[in-house]
């Protein structure tokens, strides 16, 4: 063969290489962005996952992290994260309150993405488009509430709530955003639960129903001392019917959704939700549970006296208070709004406000029968407000054991003035707010919040 | 070729004189067969002859001394010094040796080799001699020492640890930054995060490559060496060419065994310090009575309990150091054979070797067999085949933060026993333990411990099973014109098989066992063709034009085994059993490269040379628009001592180079650039529907990080060669840099993967090689110096958070290296309060621990390293001391911050005595606490992350000292043996430190890519290298 051949040759193999195909490879085990929302399927798929996120925030850890910023729990047993927590002293490397972060705003997300894709899905009949974006909305504003009430001060604690809260995400961006101030975050959730008061349907399997957004509002506008609009959405939602107070107290049941729960997490034996509850708290089966009760808490609930069932759900180990709450079960739905709270958030709110004192008396006797399992211990009928609104506190108190609810009402009495120390610190001190996860700090520019301060 | 024409010209232009002295003798390979032209060049070359067909040559000289040399292509040169008295007629019969890969001669370049004197480029080559000489696990640890501005940092104590090597800085923050790694031609496997850092053990993936069929090792350093692999040269680049066949039949075996022992312990507490430092803090805090003890007694017992907990732990010390640590025991043995006649050329290797580490119960295997065959069945064709197998297997142990020395080094306190020295029962009779059973204990974390226990129970076993091939066709259809078509496969399987038995657990369970399973397929395929163009007898120009494509798969798989009685590995029932076993797929991932590249090369009066390339590469990492890259270089050489007009009697030879060039990098994960969602089908519900959610954000903007290169360096010979130095200097920016960076949480994703931040390298790097002693009695000195100043010039708007490199608080910080150490700056300890005071931002005294006020306060990266190697011979007597060192790296003790720290459920080192007792102490540490907010640390967080613990890791280190003896030719056995040495060997001999840690020279476990460049020069209860003592025996025949 002669030169020219070889040349050619070689420039031939040379050649074989030219595709660009070859440099083509996609992800095989995952979908692509652009092809994961084609149908209503997937669009419900994707509501489901923001409901996944907020079981593994609802499942008990938000609920741990909440009672550890109040007076209710002791001193946790050698877990550095629940220490910083309890001591308010969390820093952007503490572990807890950065998953936790990052979880409200992992739902958030998903939210905003169903918000804004609908279009790219055919087979969407517009009340199936309605209830979602209900939905969606009713995630974001439950995750954006429980941020900002975890990782700003609370509302109220300036007069106009220009004090900052956390980003408020209301469309999918890559880009960093600042905080929001309290007010506009507390806003937004506002605006966010009436659309989905107005659009969610009553019924929705174990998803949010328009009965959960009400219950919702009842509670933010509590915190946000709006006592009538307070009353007047946890009425409705008493009086809607849906729910019933059980004769149980037990509102955490293993397959089966209590009677009285309005919206909450659900457990199944493969797929278990409530592992923050039963690790850290269950006492039947570990004798130095991480988490225990204050002795403040255990004398709180000696007061209740003989007969109140609610004194079982303390274990007076005689070095510890522990719970007993969560004992013998491995799996149980975790109910997040419930009628007991709607009863004692409506007295309250009727107390404040001084009206319909009968309603309010009421609403707190049906939660006292069913503890004592009699009429004995009732309030009397001419209580004034304010034994009304003491009395539905200290209620509020036991039946919340574990429930993460408590401290938020400590921290509203102390917006209302009252001179509330939280074991030995102000409710407002810095601490209280959890500091933001590192991620948040990556891009100049960001404030966090001020660490400690609460010792 | 071009060296035979001159010296036959030479010979020619000399013929005519006439010298009544003679030098004449035979020249011979290893297998004593005469060589044919080989070179016989007296005094530099004043004069010469080429050996005739059976290896003779006669050389007329004259009266008085001279040096000759005699060299032929593939064979190490070999000089004499002989005196000639008038009339002499003197015999010197010569036995060449055969080297490296034409080592001294020709370098093996990218995709071929190239004359040393045409390098344009910065490359260092390593023969195979220096490779085997130092004793290592791997074959990359032998590199230390051995090349300007190549930083090989050694594997800590623990078998089957990787090496860290930089060439000249590090340039890369979230992609790999080590060197690209080139076997014979084929780019190979380099992960080393297959299994993560599990056990806090990397694997190594080059550990399955046995030193002893290396028989080169080129490592490329600037734009004008790397170019031509363009997509993947930013780093460096590490040529390995493995030992072919030669003519006739030759063998060569070796063996050795030693003892492994650590290079140095730490000093932890016994019982009686611990406790009574406990006790101190204790009340310092404010306590009274009896401290409470971990594991034993809780702050809320009464004073009694404790009391008697505290009398009673005194009754036990444990040294947890002495439980984990021993002699290891090494041995190895290699084999090698090599035949060749005139149409073939193979060699065949086999090795076994056992590396016991001084880690109890931990061992590298390594079982390889090689096998090269060339083959020519016409003048115009060669094939040439490669092919090794290697199998490793690791017998693993916990170490560092997993356990073994690390708990020793932590939460195994004193007081704890072995085992129970007495069985346990309870008030109401029941035995809770029995004599003799493990004491078993609860680290921070709630995992169970007890190193002893965890070693003698659990069962833990990696296997690498490796195998790399490749086979080349060659086709030389006229002279000067070569076409190349190579196709390779690499195949790595790596198993890791655990088992965990019950009574780890404290279940009733028998144990469970897991099997990680992960498979790297890698294919290669290449074609080149280059072209030898003479213009004239002064010009010539070279051409190589080439393609080449690569694929690598990755997938893999876990089982877990809920209840069973033994590991994977001794159970084979279980890999059959559907019934108990969970098995869960890894993501698999593919990415390819397809890449054209091309270099010319002209060479001007033999003195003159230039060289350009040019790469363009396509990598499946990014999209389509941002795909491709194009890498050129540039250089020029200049050998200025042959120049007509050089005449410096001193200088025998003066080169001077410079080239400029870019290079990229792309190791990044896979698919980075998609924004994804689970699959449909991902098996996650909640409460019992499907769900479907998104993973990670798009960046189709994923580009290139380019590293655009200047560099010159200046080649001196002295004296003949005597002395011969190489000062080279180099600028090297690197732009588009990868950083996966971590998002502010609320955009829903916590990483993005962006092209950020911009770095900066430039150094000097200086090497000289000394004869200083020729003659009977020989000393030779090789001394390298590197100096590279590393900087990371720009992050856009991120703050210095943006990337982590693991736990290990090194940052990002505009200004400062890659890796600082991002600290809040302790100043002192207060004389009069015994507490810690730091300094802020504006370096004002505070008793404030904020993280706000955390500074860059030093940073791993060393201002000067470098090696120093004497040898010694005299007659059959050899010795040789490698120094490594390493000066102007700071190393944080990220251990130290407990183990000197706030005193909790960590033993401490002995140097915690020298503390703060009562006002007017000076003490290096502050008051005892066992409460961190004593020292204004964050409640719940004991981690005391200060600059206290930022120590200068400078060291001047002994790594290597050989004393050999060689046995002069014999025959045995009907063969000839013509070399057979016996080697006594002892690496890490000493060490020059002002660390008070364990070892200035660590390589920690680490969390991926990013963290292996983040962090250099972090140790968290490191174990310490080894200090081995070896005899070797190696011999050719």
């Amino acid at each position: 063969m002669k030169l020219p051949t070889y040349l050619l040759a070689g420039a031939l193999l040379l050649g074989l290489a030219s595709c660009d195909s070859m440099l083509d490879f996609e992800p095989g085990d995952v979908i692509l962005a652009e092809d994961a929302i084609q149908t209503s399927d997937d669009l419900q798929r994707l509501l489901v996952s923001s409901y996944d996120v907020l079981a593994n925030l609802y499942g008990g850890r938000v609920q741990i992290i909440n009672e550890l910023r109040g007076d209710n729990f002791g001193s946790p047993d050698n877990s550095l994260d629940f220490n910083a927590v309890y001591n308010r002293e969390t820093t952007f490397f503490t572990g807890i309150n950065g998953g936790t972060y990052t979880d409200f705003y992992y739902a958030i997300y998903r939210s905003n993405v169903m918000i804004e894709n609908f279009e790219l899905v055919s087979d969407l009949t517009e009340a199936e488009r309605t209830r979602m974006e209900a939905e969606a909305r009713f995630i974001r504003a439950v995750c954006h509430w429980g941020a900002v009430k975890l990782f700003a001060q609370p509302y109220g604690y300036t007069p106009d709530n220009s004090h900052l809260g956390v980003p408020l995400r209301l469309e999918t961006s890559q880009d960093p955003l600042p905080r929001a101030t309290v007010g506009e975050v507390y806003a937004a959730v506002v605006e966010d639960l009436e659309f989905a008061a107005a659009n969610l349907p009553a019924e929705n399997g174990v998803y949010a129903t328009s009965w959960a957004a009400k219950g919702y509002l009842a509670q933010i506008h509590f915190l946000m001392l709006n006592w009538s609009e307070a009353a007047s959405y946890a009425s409705e939602v008493i009086a809607s019917g849906a729910f019933q107070l059980d004769g149980d107290l037990d509102r955490f049941e293993t397959d089966v959704i209590n009677a009285e729960t309005v919206f909450g997490i659900i457990s199944r034996i493969q797929d278990n939700r409530s592992t923050w509850f039963r690790d850290n708290l269950r006492s039947d089966n570990n004798p130095s549970p991480q988490l225990s009760f204050s002795e403040e808490f255990n004398f709180f609930m000696s007061l209740s006296g003989a007969g109140d069932a609610r004194s079982n759900w303390i274990n007076n180990t005689g070095t510890r208070f522990l719970c007993n709450r969560f004992n013998e079960k491995e799996y149980f739905n975790v109910p997040l709004v419930h009628l007991t709270g709607l009863h004692l958030v409506r007295a309250e709110a009727l107390a404040e406000q001084g009206i319909d004192l009968a309603t309010a008396i009421s609403d707190i006797n049906a939660i006292r029968d069913r503890a004592y399992g009699t009429g004995a211990n009732d309030l009397s009928e001419t209580a004034t407000a304010e034994e009304v609104r003491d009395a539905a506190r200290d209620e509020f108190r036991k039946e919340t054991i574990c429930e993460g609810q408590w401290t938020d009402q400590l921290v509203r009495r102390g917006v209302m003035g009252e001179a509330i120390e939280i074991r030995g610190a102000p409710w407002d001190c810095p601490g209280m707010a959890l500091q933001f996860s590192n991620s948040e700090t990556t891009s100049a520019g960001f404030v966090l919040n001020e660490e400690g301060g609460c010792l | 070729m071009r060296n035979h024409i001159l010296l036959a010209l030479l010979a020619c232009a000399m013929s005519s004189m006439a010298w009544s002295q003679t030098l004449k003798g035979k020249v011979t390979n290893s297998n004593n067969e005469g060589m044919p032209s080989a070179s016989v060049i007296a005094n530099g070359g004043t004069t010469g002859v080429f050996t005739d067909l059976d290896g003779n040559y006669t050389l007329n000289l004259s009266e008085g001394t001279h040096t000759i040399d005699y060299t032929f292509i593939g064979y190490a040169k070999e000089s004499r010094n002989i005196e000639l008295a008038a009339g002499q007629t003197l015999l010197v019969n010569i036995q060449l040796e055969e080297d490296a890969v034409f080592i001294g001669d020709v370098v093996v370049i990218g995709y071929g080799v190239q004359r040393a004197k045409e390098v344009t480029g910065s490359i260092t080559s390593v023969d195979s001699k220096q490779i085997t000489a130092v004793q290592t696990p791997s074959f990359e640890a032998a590199l230390q020492g051995q090349a300007a501005g190549v930083q090989v940092s050694q594997s800590s104590g623990v078998a089957g640890a990787p090496s860290l090597i930089r060439v000249r800085g590090v340039a890369s923050v979230s992609a790999a930054g080590d060197p690209l790694y080139v076997v014979d031609g084929i780019p190979i496997t380099q992960d080393y995060f297959l299994r993560g850092n599990s056990g806090a053990l990397n694997n190594n993936p080059l550990a399955a490559i046995n030193p002893n069929d290396i028989e080169s090792v080129e490592i490329l350093k600037d734009a004008a060496a790397t170019g031509i692999y363009g997509s993947r040269g930013a780093n460096g680049v590490i040529l390995i060419t493995t030992k072919r066949g030669r003519k006739g039949t030759s063998f060569e075996f070796s063996s050795r065994a030693g003892l492994a022992t650590p290079a140095t312990l730490p000093n932890m507490m016994s019982t009686e310090e611990y406790l009574a430092l406990r006790q101190e803090a204790w009340e310092n805090d404010g306590g009274t009575g009896y401290v409470w003890l971990p594991n034993m007694t809780s702050a809320a017992d009464d004073a009694e309990t404790r009391k008697e907990a505290y009398l009673n732990a005194l009754g036990t010390n444990t040294d947890w150091v002495d439980e984990t640590v021993g002699t290891g025991i090494k041995n190895a043995y290699s084999f090698g054979a090599r035949k060749g006649g005139d149409r073939y050329n193979f060699y065949g290797g086999i090795s076994y070797d056992n590396n016991e580490s001084y880690l109890l119960g931990n061992s590298y295997e390594r079982i390889s067999g090689r096998a090269n065959l060339d083959f020519s069945p016409t003048e115009w064709m060669t094939v040439m085949a490669s092919s090794s197998l290697s199998q490793g297997r690791n017998n693993r142990i916990d170490a560092a933060w997993s356990g073994g020395l690390g708990d020793a080094m932590s939460n195994a306190l004193p007081y704890y026993p072995v085992r129970y020295n007495e069985a346990e029962i309870s008030a109401g009779g029941d035995t809770l333990h029995q004599e003799g059973e493990y004491f078993l204990w609860f680290d921070e974390w709630g995992g169970t411990k007890n190193p002893t226990a965890v070693r003698e129970l659990k069962r833990w076993r990696s296997t690498e099973n490796r195998s790399i091939n490749n086979v080349q066709v060659i086709v030389s259809p006229v002279e000067d014109l070569n076409i190349k078509v190579s196709g390779g496969f690499d195949y790595l399987h790596l198993r890791d098989d655990q088992y965990n038995p019950g009574g780890l657990s404290i279940t009733t369970d028998l144990g469970s066992a897991n099997r990680y399973a992960n498979y790297v397929l890698n294919w290669n395929s290449s074609a080149t063709a280059d072209y030898y163009l003479e213009l004239d007898d002064a010009q010539s120009l070279s051409f190589l034009l080439g393609t080449e494509f690569q694929r690598t798969d990755n997938y893999g798989y876990s089982l877990y085994y809920p209840d069973v009685a033994g590991p994977v590995f001794e159970v084979d029932s279980l890999l059959t059993d559907a019934t108990t076993v969970n098995r869960t797929q890894n993501n698999p991932s593919q990415h390819s490269f397809l890449s054209y590249f091309g270099r010319v090369n002209y060479t001007l009066k033999d003195r003159y040379f230039f060289q350009g390339t040019a790469r363009v590469d396509g990598s499946s990492r990014f999209g389509r628009d941002n795909r491709y890259g194009f890498f050129p270089s540039l250089s020029a050489g200049w050998v200025i001592s042959d120049e007509d007009w050089f005449h410096a009697e001193q200088v025998s030879f003066l080169k001077f180079r410079s080239s400029w060039g870019r290079t990229g990098n792309a190791a990044l994960p896979d698919y980075a650039r998609f924004g994804t969602y689970s699959a449909r089908d991902n098996g996650i519900t909640y409460a019992a529907d499907s769900i479907l959610f998104p993973l990670q954000p798009e960046n189709p903007t994923l580009r290139w990080e380019t590293s655009r290169t200047l560099d010159a360096s200046i080649e001196v010979g002295l004296w003949d060669d005597r002395i011969s130095l190489e000062l080279a200097g180099y600028h090297k920016l690197s732009r588009d840099v990868l950083m996966n960076v971590s998002t502010p949480a609320s955009t829903g994703f916590t990483n993005y993967w962006d092209n950020v931040a911009t770095i900066l390298n430039r150094g000097l790097e200086f090497s000289i090689k000394s004869r200083n002693l020729v003659g009977v009695f020989e000393w030779t000195t090789d001394l390298n110096l590197a100096r590279n100043y590393n900087e990371l010039v720009d992050i856009g708007n991120y703050t210095p958070d943006a990337v982590s490199g693991g736990t290990n608080d090194s940052r990002v910080i505009v200004g400062s290296p890659v890796g600082s150490f991002y600290l809040v700056e302790h100043s002192h300890v207060d004389s009069e309060t015994g507490l810690p005071v730091y300094l802020d931002l504006d370096g004002n005294e505070t008793y404030d621990y904020n993280n706000d006020i955390r500074k860059y306060v030093g940073d791993g990266l060393p201002e000067l390293i470098g090696g120093m190697n004497n040898s010694f011979r005299w007659k059959n007597w050899d010795l040789s001391a490698l120094a490594t060192f390493s000066f102007g790296a700071k190393i944080f003790d990220s251990s130290a911050k407990r183990q000197l720290g706030v005193v909790s459920g960590w033993n401490m080192r002995t140097e915690k005595l020298d503390r703060w007792r009562q006002p007017g102490d000076e003490a290096t540490y502050p008051r005892l606490t066992l409460d961190e907010t004593t020292y204004s640390l964050p409640s719940g967080f004991p981690w005391w992350n200060t600059s206290l613990f930022v120590y200068d890791a400078s060291y001047l280190r002994l790594r290597n000292l050989t004393l050999g003896y060689n046995v002069p030719q014999f025959q045995a056995a009907g063969r000839n043996f013509n070399s057979f040495r016996i080697a006594l060997n002892a690496t890490n001999v000493f060490t020059i430190t002002n660390f008070p840690g364990l070892d200035p020279e660590v390589v920690r476990d680490f969390e991926n890519a990013q963290d292996r460049n983040m962090s250099p020069n972090v140790t968290y209860l490191t174990p310490p290298q080894e200090r081995a003592f070896t005899l070797s025996i190696t011999t050719n025949f």
